[in-house]
């Protein structure tokens, strides 16, 4: 199924802000508040049964956070990414956890490297930092130990 | 008297060179006029080193034996830089441990920590007792020689259990407790085929047991009782608890079990302990069925390490060679499977005396 | 009781024997530095909360840093024992970004090399195993061969664990004189030994009893899990991502997924050892159909790919291993995320261990074949 199929086929059920199309795949943005039923949605109605990842990409330049989300169909092999844009200083969603229950490790992982509260997630402990290292992913991250390397 | 004739004795009937040395000792210190028990006591002690002097050898070497035989199964050289064949390797390990720092693990209980490999080490000491090494060659034939085995080879369980509780570590009580239960459900099983044999041969005295069997191979109770030799080495196996029934020290569960927090000479004791049981489980067997010390041509001694030491090969491919067995089916295998074969194997061994 | 701080545990105190016990992250079974919590009623897990982040190296945070050449041999350091797979992931992505066509000699070796790879890490889990299930010998069986793989791949690139050999746009170098000589070698007798290694652990009776029934991975529960590789293939699932998507000259080949029914730790211990013959298959036909040519597609000195995003993934032996990149246009990606199988495979452990003793943890751990330092990164 083309990109272009699979936009028109979910558009009904998903309020779509925004969808481009990157080296063969749907990219779509949704809002904030429509993201736990979006991804439901896909499962249950699309048959996006396998959640590959979940991150996030700091982008300081647009003040955002873009949550990840990148899902597979393994019936009829389509790919899918939703993103969600989140307030870089106070980033908070909604978890997907007990949609796929994958998701809970990766936004624990997520929570902690990025500083987002996941809302409703099951078990929002620390999962591989200590608790002095605070944001690690995010560009302006500063650490003591932590060097960029010398520009040669 | 004649050399040769001595040396003959010393070999191949060893009970009456020593009975007349005694006789000849206890004469000469009567002369004395000092009360006769102290000579006794003596001699005792004299025993209790050569026995103590054998347990460290036989250790050195079934050691070596064990992990060169292990080599030859997986396919590596083993053992090969300390000495010649590196036979010189178990020592230079118990130099090692020698040396090493010995360690009280915090808020152990000190008494029961320090009791255990003691009282491990004293029940497989104690058992030798009753050994049959040769024609005479035995340290102390009481006539409930099998019953003193069964009874002094139980104690380790106090010193395990006594081990997993005084290191204040889960992992050795857990370890403890699992070989509390694993020690006790396969001493039943093994009190019964050695009843069978008891039956046979008509007396717990080991040197009867042994002379029931007679020199004709035909006549070794592993034939009548071949069920209970299979049986007995199974038991014996998990009394030791050797592998596939090493759960007690299981590595990939429960670390290395009740000898976790154990280290230095306390380690070597448990690892001692280890082996001289090894020893001893496959002297009983080759005792029990295979004949003991008789056998053509060779010596007493020699035909009685070799059957020892056949058995011994056999434990050590078992423990080589299978995974390791779970807890729940270990005790469901000793009570469900074993249990009924060795009472069968009893009835069947009964009716069979009563009949023939 | 300050070490449990972290860990949501409670064992009850009213007449309930439970207790807690903390396994690792110094444990012989738990794999590197997997730190388990346990919760216990004799020897019966009742609940189990891992801790992670032993071997947390921030290898995301320093791909940020380096340029796209770079971060290969960093790769080869999350799942040590199919670096390859790794490499193959991570490259593919950049050709992607870059539309770059690799020729037809280096996706043949590619194939090889990803499935030598796969046998090594199956025959290293397969010893591994062997020593959680307390059978010592089956260790130095699975190493003999494991080290005829390894001299080859060594032939090959000069590693024998992190081999640095991909290259985006193809590889380094040619493969050396003689290795298919070698490789022939290794097929023709490969499969007896595997017929060998089963007999000896996997059809062994007290581990069939150990095995079968125990640790059952339901179909559902796996895909809702995100647990991809042999572990899902046992549940009945046919997803392999060779076949699904066919990328490389995998489409060409001819090969069947390795399926099973029930789930349990045997089938999944089945599934492994039925993948080394498929793997071996597959060896056989790309040693006939490879072709003569180039290793090494044009590429630019300085790799600076468009900005965009990619995701591309392989089969590796463990499972998707999946690489995320998000270029801004520069030299040095913006972000890449590593999408680990290990990870979703642990996590599942939680769902299929509670009510098992603490000895099939251990065998349901070891059967779920998980790299910590893959799941840190």
């Amino acid at each position: 199924m083309t990109t272009q199929e699979l936009l028109e086929k979910i558009k009904g059920k998903i309020q779509i802000v925004e969808s481009k199309e990157d080296l063969g795949v749907l990219n779509i943005t949704v809002s904030k508040s429509a993201l736990k039923n979006s991804i439901a949605s896909l499962k249950d109605d699309f048959g996006f049964d396998h959640m590959n990842f979940m991150t996030a990409i700091d982008l300081p330049a647009d003040s955002c956070i873009e949550a990840v989300y990148r899902l597979y169909s393994n019936t009829t092999k389509d790919s899918i990414v939703i993103k969600v844009k989140l307030d870089r200083k106070e980033p908070k969603t909604d978890s997907v956890a007990g949609i796929f229950r994958t998701a809970n490790w990766h936004e624990r992982e997520t929570a902690e490297m990025f500083g987002i509260e996941f809302a409703g997630h099951p078990d929002p402990r620390r999962f591989l930092l200590t608790e002095d290292i605070i944001n690690p992913l995010r560009k302006d991250f500063t650490h003591p130990d932590f060097n960029p390397m010398p520009k040669v | 008297m004649d050399f040769k004739k001595l040396l003959w004795d010393l070999f191949y009937d060893t009970g009456k060179p020593l009975s007349q040395f005694y006789a000849w000792a206890h004469n000469l210190w009567m002369q004395t006029g000092l009360p006769g028990f102290i000579l006794d006591v003596f001699f005792q002690l004299v025993i209790a080193v050569v026995i103590a002097v054998f347990i460290a050898l036989n250790a050195i070497w079934i050691i070596y034996y064990e992990r060169k035989f292990a080599a030859l199964l997986q396919i590596r050289k083993g053992p090969n830089r300390v000495g010649p064949f590196g036979l010189f390797q178990t020592v230079a390990d118990t130099v090692k441990m020698l040396l090493k720092e010995d360690i009280n693990p915090d808020k152990s209980d000190i008494l029961t920590f320090w009791a255990a490999p003691f009282i491990i080490f004293a029940a497989s000491f104690g058992v030798f007792l009753v050994i049959p090494f040769g024609n005479g060659l035995i340290a102390g034939d009481v006539n409930i020689g099998m019953l003193y085995v069964l009874a002094i080879s139980g104690l380790a369980v106090i010193g395990i259990l006594s081990a997993g509780f005084g290191s204040n570590s889960k992992y050795s009580l857990i370890g403890g407790l699992r070989s509390a239960a694993q020690v006790i459900s396969y001493e039943i099983p093994m009190v019964l085929t050695v009843l069978a044999v008891v039956m046979l041969a008509g007396s717990l005295k080991m040197s009867d047991i042994v002379a029931a069997q007679t020199g004709n191979p035909l006549k070794w109770y592993f034939i009548p009782q071949i069920v209970g030799l299979v049986l007995f080495l199974i038991a014996g196996n998990a009394e030791i608890n050797r592998g596939p029934f090493d759960l007690p020290e299981a590595e990939s569960e429960l670390v290395s079990g009740f000898i976790t927090e154990y280290s230095g000479m306390k380690f070597a004791m448990f690892f001692l302990a280890e082996y001289t049981n090894l020893f001893l489980t496959s002297a009983l067997a080759a005792t029990l069925f295979l004949g003991g010390w008789q056998g053509p041509f060779l010596p007493p001694v020699v035909w009685f390490m070799l059957k020892t030491y056949f058995i011994v090969t056999i434990l050590m491919w078992a423990r080589w060679t299978f995974p390791r067995i779970r807890v729940d089916h270990l005790m469901a295998f000793s009570w469900k499977i074993l249990l009924p074969i060795a009472l069968l194997n009893l009835l069947i061994t009964a009716f069979l005396i009563k009949v023939i | 009781m300050n070490n449990y701080s972290n860990i949501p545990l409670q064992a009850s105190n009213n007449g309930a024997d439970e207790y807690i016990l903390n396994m690792g992250p110094q444990h012989p079974s738990t794999h590197g530095v997997l730190r388990l919590v346990l919760k216990l009623e004799g020897e019966t897990v009742k609940d189990i909360v891992p801790d992670l982040g032993y071997v947390h190296r921030g290898l995301e945070k320093l791909f940020e840093n380096r340029a796209y050449g770079q971060i290969i041999p960093y790769l080869d350091r999350t799942d040590y024992l199919s670096a390859m797979n790794n490499e193959w992931a991570y490259v593919m992505a950049v050709e992607k970004l870059m539309a770059i066509e690799v020729p037809q000699r280096a996706e043949f070796m590619r194939v090889i090399f990803a499935e030598l790879n796969r046998i090594m890490s199956h025959l290293l889990w397969y010893s591994a195993y062997g020593m959680d299930v307390g059978a010592l010998t089956p260790l130095l069986y699975a190493f003999r061969e494991r080290e005829e793989i390894i001299d080859m791949v060594e032939a090959a690139c000069g590693g024998r664990l992190t081999h640095n050999y991909y290259r985006i746009g193809g590889f380094r170098q040619d493969l050396p004189k003689g290795f298919f000589d070698m490789l022939k070698k290794f097929i023709s007798h490969f499969n007896d030994k595997v017929d060998e290694y089963e007999a000896l652990l996997i059809n062994n009776v007290i581990f069939m009893k150990r095995a079968q029934g125990v640790g059952v991975l339901k179909k559902e529960t796996a895909i809702n899990y995100g647990v991809t590789g042999p572990n899902l293939r046992a549940s009945g699932a046919d997803i392999d991502l060779r076949k699904q998507d066919a990328y490389g000259v995998y489409g060409r080949l001819d090969f069947k997924a390795c399926l099973r029914d029930n789930g349990d730790t045997w089938d999944r211990c089945k599934a492994r050892m039925a993948e080394m013959r498929e793997s071996l298959k597959i060896l056989k036909q790309c040693m006939d159909m490879i072709p003569e040519g180039e290793v090494m597609a044009k590429v630019p000195k300085i790799i600076k790919p468009a900005a965009g995003e990619v995701y591309t993934r392989v089969e590796g032996p463990k499972g998707e291993v999946g690489v995320y990149i998000v270029s801004d246009g520069t030299e040095k990606p913006y972000r890449i995320k590593l999408r680990q199988p290990s990870f979703s495979n642990l996590s599942v452990i939680k769902e299929i261990t509670i009510g098992h003793k603490i000895a099939d943890l251990v065998a349901i751990m070891g059967s779920l074949d998980v790299i910590i330092p893959e799941i840190d990164r």
